[in-house]
């Protein structure tokens, strides 16, 4: 009951939080300006055939939801570090854990109310795949299921990592690491052909950063139905376990370091 | 009866990161709260109350000594079931009104908000916010929002309220409804552990003090015996000889009063003065004990340079 309250507070927070309205609302203009090319490979629908323009437009719905989901890593990386950051500053925190309530339950609190909301925008996400898809004429081969359970768990990931910066950090600090993470992680994935560091780093920050890659759902989206192969559920298992995993380090490792560390009004 | 409170020679030492500087804000102190007792712990700015009482709910660890509540380490949820805290300058989520924050606070205690009946309402009648329900918190005044904030201090009923300046913010009017809410308290027998800077309100309430100053502790004891010691007496006589003002009364105060002399004479020495009034044949009419306030007593010992080491 304490976690669910936490969980719902944050949640009702977090919706109202005026920087999460402003960074969603850049995220729609950016889709907007974006939709103009989608818009014309409609009108080129009659020209083409069917294969031919899933072919087209499957890769820009690709992108342009790669361009959202990475927003979304941010927002949630952001949302879990003020969650808690947030808090600490006002010092309703001191209110909160002055009840019978345990360090790491406030966190997981916090967590699942970051997650509550990230569940909300990924189910719009998805929304907008199939209604991206119907705009460009093309038909999304891949299940529902991979579109939402791939981005929660990557959510997940960088929730949890900004939650455990800002548990010792500023937020901003947190977040600006959080984005050089991501970006560190794009360049080091295996299908990157950028050669600019030595194998060994390379190697090294590929073990040791978040697979976006492996954890990215827009992979699935260019599948049309001529090359459709469904990935194994071994392949599934695998690439979800891995990510709740890193989740999961993150969060305990937040929920140790919160455990120990003196609460003051910032 | 095991303390409620129980603080052993605690040191709270404040380190920068990346540097040798230390501050000092709390140096090995001790008290007991007794169950039942209304403890004002007072200190001027920077004595290290806030830091005292957040090392007892747990928010600060102390770097050396031990503290006890309710036999458990501070922190500990078991603990924490039986304490109602009031932090200075209560926070709250703006985005609520008064009846959801509590729901929320109910929730955190574990209890079910269906289960708790009327419980809400009293308690914001309690508090004089009830007509306000629809208001949300961000659009409270400064007085609203501490009374909501003791609204939930009392909310589970709790044995131990630990209130960080209570009357902060408050008009008087105010002021008075909460020391009268806290002698309804006191009355139920919970423990009270309150800081507060307005000493004439603390001293209607209070029946245990613990003054801090710079980390130290400089003086604790009933709020009685502590007003009463180290004072004066004053002994009213029909008449005093001139020889007598001269010797033995010397260095007491004798001014004449409307019936008969006032002599205000060091309490250690109340004795002698009163035998010699009787061998010099004047009438001992009464003695009372001055009784110093609280604040006299506040003031004199931060200010005394023992009491400012």
């Amino acid at each position: 009951m304490k976690v669910r309250a936490i969980a719902l507070n944050t949640f009702s927070g977090l919706v109202r939080n005026k920087i999460i309205i402003l960074f969603c609302a850049g995220c729609v203009c950016v889709l907007l300006l974006m939709l103009a090319s989608l818009l014309t490979m409609r009108n080129l629908r009659a020209v083409q055939n069917a294969e031919r323009m899933q072919m087209l437009v499957l890769p820009i719905i690709a992108s342009m939801m790669a361009l959202v989901s990475g927003f979304g890593s941010l927002l949630a990386a952001w949302s879990a570090a003020d969650a808690v950051a947030s808090e600490m500053r006002s010092g309703i925190v001191l209110a909160v854990l002055a009840r019978p309530v345990r360090r790491w339950e406030f966190l997981l609190g916090k967590f699942l109310g970051v997650q509550l909301m990230m569940f909300i925008f990924v189910l719009i996400m998805l929304g907008l795949n199939y209604l991206l898809a119907w705009i460009g004429g093309a038909t999304i081969s891949t299940s529902p299921w991979v579109l939402i359970v791939y981005p929660m768990v990557r959510y997940m990931v960088y929730s949890a990592l900004g939650m455990l910066l800002v548990t010792v950090m500023h937020p901003i600090v947190s977040f600006c690491i959080v984005l050089v993470v991501m970006i560190g992680a794009g360049l080091v994935a295996p299908n990157n052909p950028e050669t600019f560091m030595p194998e060994w780093l390379r190697t090294g920050l590929f073990y040791l950063l978040p697979s976006s890659n492996l954890l990215s759902e827009t992979r699935f989206l260019t599948i049309t139905r001529a090359t459709l192969r469904a990935a194994t559920w071994t392949d599934h298992a695998t690439a979800l376990a891995y990510g709740l995993d890193y989740a999961l380090v993150c969060f305990v490792l937040a929920a140790w370091i919160f455990h120990s560390r003196s609460l003051a009004r910032d | 009866m095991a303390a409620v409170i129980e603080f052993q020679r605690v040191t709270k030492i404040y380190k920068r990161i990346f540097s040798e500087e230390k501050l000092a804000a709390l140096s090995d102190v001790s008290f007991e709260t007794a169950p039942g007792q209304v403890c004002a712990f007072l200190g001027p700015n920077g004595a290290g109350k806030t830091t005292s009482i957040s090392m007892l709910m747990g928010f600060f660890f102390p770097t050396s000594g031990e503290i006890r509540v309710f036999g458990q380490p501070p922190g500990d949820v078991r603990a924490k079931e039986q304490i109602g805290f009031l932090p200075e300058n209560f926070a709250f989520h703006k985005f609520l009104t008064a009846p959801k924050l509590l729901r929320f606070h109910l929730q955190l205690a574990g209890r079910n908000p269906v289960a708790a009946g009327n419980l809400i309402p009293d308690l914001l009648a309690k508090v004089k916010l009830n007509g306000y329900e629809n208001l949300k918190i961000g659009r409270y005044s400064r007085g609203m929002v501490q009374r909501i904030g003791i609204a939930q201090a009392l909310l589970c009923n709790p044995s131990l309220v630990v209130l960080d300046e209570p009357t902060s913010g408050l008009d008087p009017a105010g002021r008075r409804e909460v020391l009268q809410l806290l002698g309804q308290l006191k009355s139920e027998g919970k423990t009270i552990f309150l800081s507060s800077h307005i000493l004439p309100e603390v001293e209607q309430i209070a029946d245990h003090v613990i003054i801090i100053n710079r980390g130290k502790m400089v003086r604790a004891g009933r709020l009685q015996d502590l007003l009463a010691s180290g004072g004066q007496v004053e002994i009213l006589a029909d008449r005093v000889p001139e020889e007598l003002a001269q010797s033995t009364l010397r260095g007491a105060t004798v001014e004449p009063a409307t019936h008969g002399v006032r002599i205000l004479v060091e309490a250690a020495r109340k004795r002698e003065a009163v035998e010699s009034l009787w061998a010099a044949g004047c009438d001992v009419i009464a003695m009372t004990p001055v009784r110093s306030t609280l604040e006299e007593l506040f003031l004199k010992e931060v200010d005394s340079p023992g009491g400012a080491q």
